[in-house]
């Protein structure tokens, strides 16, 4: 129980360890209720099911690049991107760089954006979706949540090692007027051009931007 | 008015806020926004969601930057936006140069109520221009002019006219304070509403309030990964008006300077956290063996007064507080540079306590008799309660675990009275769980009944104190060098010796006076070596890493100079906290690995032993105890301390 041998006995010291991780989650408790992915910091988990029926875990994509992107087909913002092409452009480029982009919607059951899974597979459909799967439905916003996505859109970035490389917003441009993508730097694109190189991000974070997940 | 001065789209209806005629000099104009009831549109930082309107304006005029009237936040959900739930005008200011004033506007907004809806427009203006500035008011449609007053009494004034100033910006890990001070000498009823300019960095929640006198503190979380900013700024909000303070600068907290001020603000929140560090330091190795002998004495003893005993044992943690306390204002007053812990810096009362324990342990391990007496004095009198309390506290002092540092550093920089009172939350949160455990009747009752276990407990207790020797033993090695253990090992065989003689001759009256005249020639030999300098093992002390260097503050010095990061540890032999710090920490190769990177002048500044250099330099950090560590980014004028505990991580964020 005691500490003199504290250099050299690992019991002790995990014990003290243990004391010590208590103290902090104590001290940490009122943080963590607004947990959030952040850059520098590992992914939050997740396991949700997408339209089609399989389930996707970050573990599934450990050693690969991960972007997720929340989706609500009803919101302006998101239709800034969709409606332009802007997003699936993306979807496409990165994609096709053996990126996986996982597209997410929170929206919970009766609230605006909630797609049935039949309904999820027309619109991925309909809005030429190009993601590495159809949406993934996280109806009780959990993986949501757990990520802190606050809007949709809001992107996140997850290198190899599953640490956060970018959260934020799409773009430099709040603007709901698609005229403005042409025009703005895509904080999404610069950070995987820039993370995938090797090279450090230049803006990791950013205020997104969006209508309110609707969870 | 044309159709050209309105525009409109769902939930909103836009139109000017202008005169009939424009004036000589500048005037303002403002884009009155008509919502529905339950929608709102945004302020310039919209918070956690949302956007901003646009104002995209082209014309003759000098127009002047967008005016905006200060917000109130907006909980929508899980989010908190900054705008206005209702009308609203945004003004600007504008000059006509030509004799018909010409504007034309795109407007992009948005609006919303849980959805969000977009809107686009544009609107033109047309105005003769060129009247005098007398009777300006007269050119205004009377309405018009009420509801542009209206907002314009709203947008924020320069910071130089507030009744608010700010004290100071601090950054605490993912936390900002901002402290303002009511300088306008009289009493405001409420406390004023702030609000963040950049939503990059802060979120929009409503910051937590502390309010002090005539000062009110306002905490913000940051944005999760916003990297850090040198300054920022605010909107604050009081009684209807509104001030604007750009580029407050954020320093990293706690500051030197900042100690004293900061924590006598939050005194009470301290003294809690004395209460909590005291609780906690039951938990500590150092002061468990201690509290271990008194259960043990509290089982043997069945029921009756452990109420009594409980109280005799809170009134000898709070007396020999109060005591230490005393001791530290009389100190601090005559200039001396002390800190917490200094008893242990002695040798002598290392050695007494390597004595005292080891004769408990011997006495648990039923070498001999005189342990009962001893048990008299640690377990059953209620002078022993008593005298339990006071070696509690003084074995604990050296743990100084979280809490305690902050705690500390403010009693030593704090008037006396609060200080004291400071040093007996500590001394309340030591004793409350045994206070709690005499007092409980439930907790009593799950004591078990006395019997003959009691003998093996007994002994199984020796071994914690014998283990508490062996840490004490290491302390005075640190503190002497090779000779400090040898000196303890023989005292302790001395001892042994001693006691063998004066009870293995049953009934000899001779035997057990030799004993005693021996174990006091033993003890008088032992503290007497003491006394001969032995402090030349010290300094090179072979556990140091070769990271790490001794304290030398000119070599800090120059290394600042030369925009070289440096990070001091400051520690003891003593302070378990820091060598845990330091072997799951500081000492492990990542963290190495991180620091020889990134070229960082490595301090261990060793206060084992009282060193007044040392003492300054934490008193310096607006500290008294260890662990300290200060972390000086390149270049950085003031350091950042990080907290007690230490983790991996948080090194690595130094060098993000």
């Amino acid at each position: 129980m005691n500490k003199p041998d504290l250099m050299s006995s690992h019991l002790t010291s995990r014990k003290l360890y243990a004391v010590r991780n208590f103290v902090l989650a104590l001290l940490a408790a009122p943080t963590l209720a607004f947990a959030a992915a952040v850059p520098g910091e590992k992914a939050p988990d997740f396991s949700e099911v997408d339209a089609a029926g399989k389930s996707h875990r970050l573990a599934d994509y450990r050693g690969q690049w991960l972007v997720l992107e929340w989706f609500n087909k009803d919101c302006p913002y998101v239709k800034k991107h969709y409606g332009s092409g802007n997003m699936q452009a993306l979807q496409e480029k990165y994609t096709s760089r053996d990126i996986n982009w996982l597209t997410v919607i929170s929206s919970s059951k009766g609230k605006q954006g909630y797609l049935e899974p039949a309904q999820a597979l027309e619109v991925a459909e309909s809005h030429d979706l190009n993601a590495s799967a159809p949406f993934l439905l996280d109806v009780d916003g959990s993986m949501g949540r757990a990520y802190g996505a606050k809007t949709t859109p809001h992107m996140f970035i997850i290198n190899p090692e599953g640490q956060v490389v970018y959260a934020g917003a799409i773009d430099d441009n709040d603007s709901a007027n698609p005229a403005v993508i042409a025009d703005s730097a895509n904080y999404v694109a610069a950070a995987l051009d820039a993370s995938m190189a090797g090279n450090a991000v230049a803006v990791a974070s950013s205020r997104a931007y969006g209508c309110s997940v609707k969870y | 008015m044309g159709a050209q001065e309105t525009a409109s789209g769902d939930h909103v209806r836009v139109r000017w806020l202008a005169p009939q005629q424009m004036g000589a000099s500048a005037e303002t104009l403002g884009f009155y926004f008509e919502v529905d009831p339950g929608w709102h549109v945004y302020w310039r930082n919209a918070g956690d969601s949302g956007a901003a309107p646009r104002f995209d304006i082209s014309g003759n005029g000098d127009v002047g930057k967008i005016l905006w009237p200060y917000p109130e936040r907006l909980p929508i959900e899980h989010l908190t936006n900054l705008g206005y739930a209702g009308n609203v005008a945004y003004l600007f200011d504008v000059t006509a140069r030509m004799e018909t004033l010409e504007l034309a506007v795109n407007l992009e907004w948005l609006v919303c109520k849980v959805d969000c809806i977009p809107g686009f427009g544009s609107l033109t203006l047309s105005r003769p221009a060129g009247g005098g500035n007398s009777g300006s008011e007269s050119r205004w449609n009377q309405d018009d002019l009420t509801l542009r007053n209206h907002f314009l009494a709203r947008v924020p004034q320069p910071s130089g006219q507030s009744p608010w100033q700010v004290e100071r910006l601090t950054r605490r890990g993912d936390l900002l304070r901002l402290s303002l001070r009511n300088t306008s000498g009289r009493h405001r009823d409420g406390q004023p509403s702030v609000f963040p300019l950049d939503g990059e960095l802060l979120q929009a929640s409503q910051p937590t309030l502390e309010i002090d006198g005539d000062r009110v503190h306002f905490t913000f979380s940051k944005v999760p990964g916003a990297p850090a900013a040198e300054a920022t700024g605010f909107v604050v909000v009081d009684e209807g008006s509104a001030w604007q303070f750009d580029a407050i600068p954020i320093v990293a907290a706690p500051v030197v300077t900042a100690v004293l001020e900061e924590e006598t603000q939050s005194f009470w929140l301290l003294v809690l956290a004395a209460f909590a560090g005291g609780v906690i330091l039951n938990l500590m190795p150092c002061v468990f063996p201690v509290l271990s002998i008194k259960l043990f004495g509290l089982i043997d003893q069945g029921s009756g007064s452990r109420v009594k005993e409980g109280l005799l044992y809170s009134a000898g943690v709070l007396a020999t507080f109060a005591i230490l306390g005393g001791l530290l204002m009389v100190l601090r007053a005559g200039g001396a540079a002390v800190g917490w812990g200094f008893q242990l810096q002695s040798p002598s009362v290392v050695l007494g306590l390597i004595v005292l324990f080891w004769l408990m342990a011997l006495s648990f391990s039923g070498v001999f008799e005189f342990g009962h007496r001893l048990m008299l004095v640690a377990g059953h009198s209620r002078g022993g309660s008593f005298v339990t309390g006071v070696l509690a506290v003084f074995v604990a002092a050296p743990c100084t675990g979280p809490f305690m540092g902050a705690a500390l550093g403010a009693a030593a920089v704090m008037p006396a009275v609060y200080a004291m009172v400071i040093f007996l939350g500590l001394g309340a949160g030591l004793a409350a769980p045994f206070l709690l455990l005499c007092a409980s009747p439930a907790l009593l009752h799950r004591l078990p009944k006395p019997g003959p276990w009691m003998d093996r407990v007994r002994q199984l207790l020796a071994f914690p104190l014998y283990a508490t020797v062996i840490w004490l033993l290491w302390v005075l090695g640190r503190m002497l060098g090779d000779t400090g253990w040898v000196i303890g090992t023989v005292l302790m065989l001395g001892l042994g010796f001693a006691l063998w003689i004066g009870t293995s001759f049953s009934g000899s009256r001779r035997a057990k006076f030799a004993g005693y005249v021996m174990a006091l020639l033993v003890l008088f030999t032992g503290f007497g070596t003491l006394s001969v300098p032995q402090r030349d093992a010290l300094q090179g002390s072979p556990e140091l890493l070769s990271g790490w260097q001794p304290f030398d503050a000119a070599a800090i010095a120059q290394a600042r100079a030369e925009n070289r990061a440096v990070f001091i540890d400051y520690t003891a032999a003593w302070c378990i906290t820091c060598q845990v710090n330091k072997k799951l920490v500081l000492d492990t190769a990542p963290v190495q690995n991180m620091f020889h990177e990134n070229d960082v002048l490595l301090i261990r500044a060793d206060w084992t032993n009282q060193d007044s250099e040392i003492t300054a330099a934490l008193a310096e950090l607006g500290r008294n105890s260890v662990p300290v560590y200060a972390w000086y980014a390149p270049g950085a004028s003031t350091p950042e301390l990080l907290p007690q505990i230490l983790q991996e991580r948080m090194i690595a964020a130094l060098f993000e």
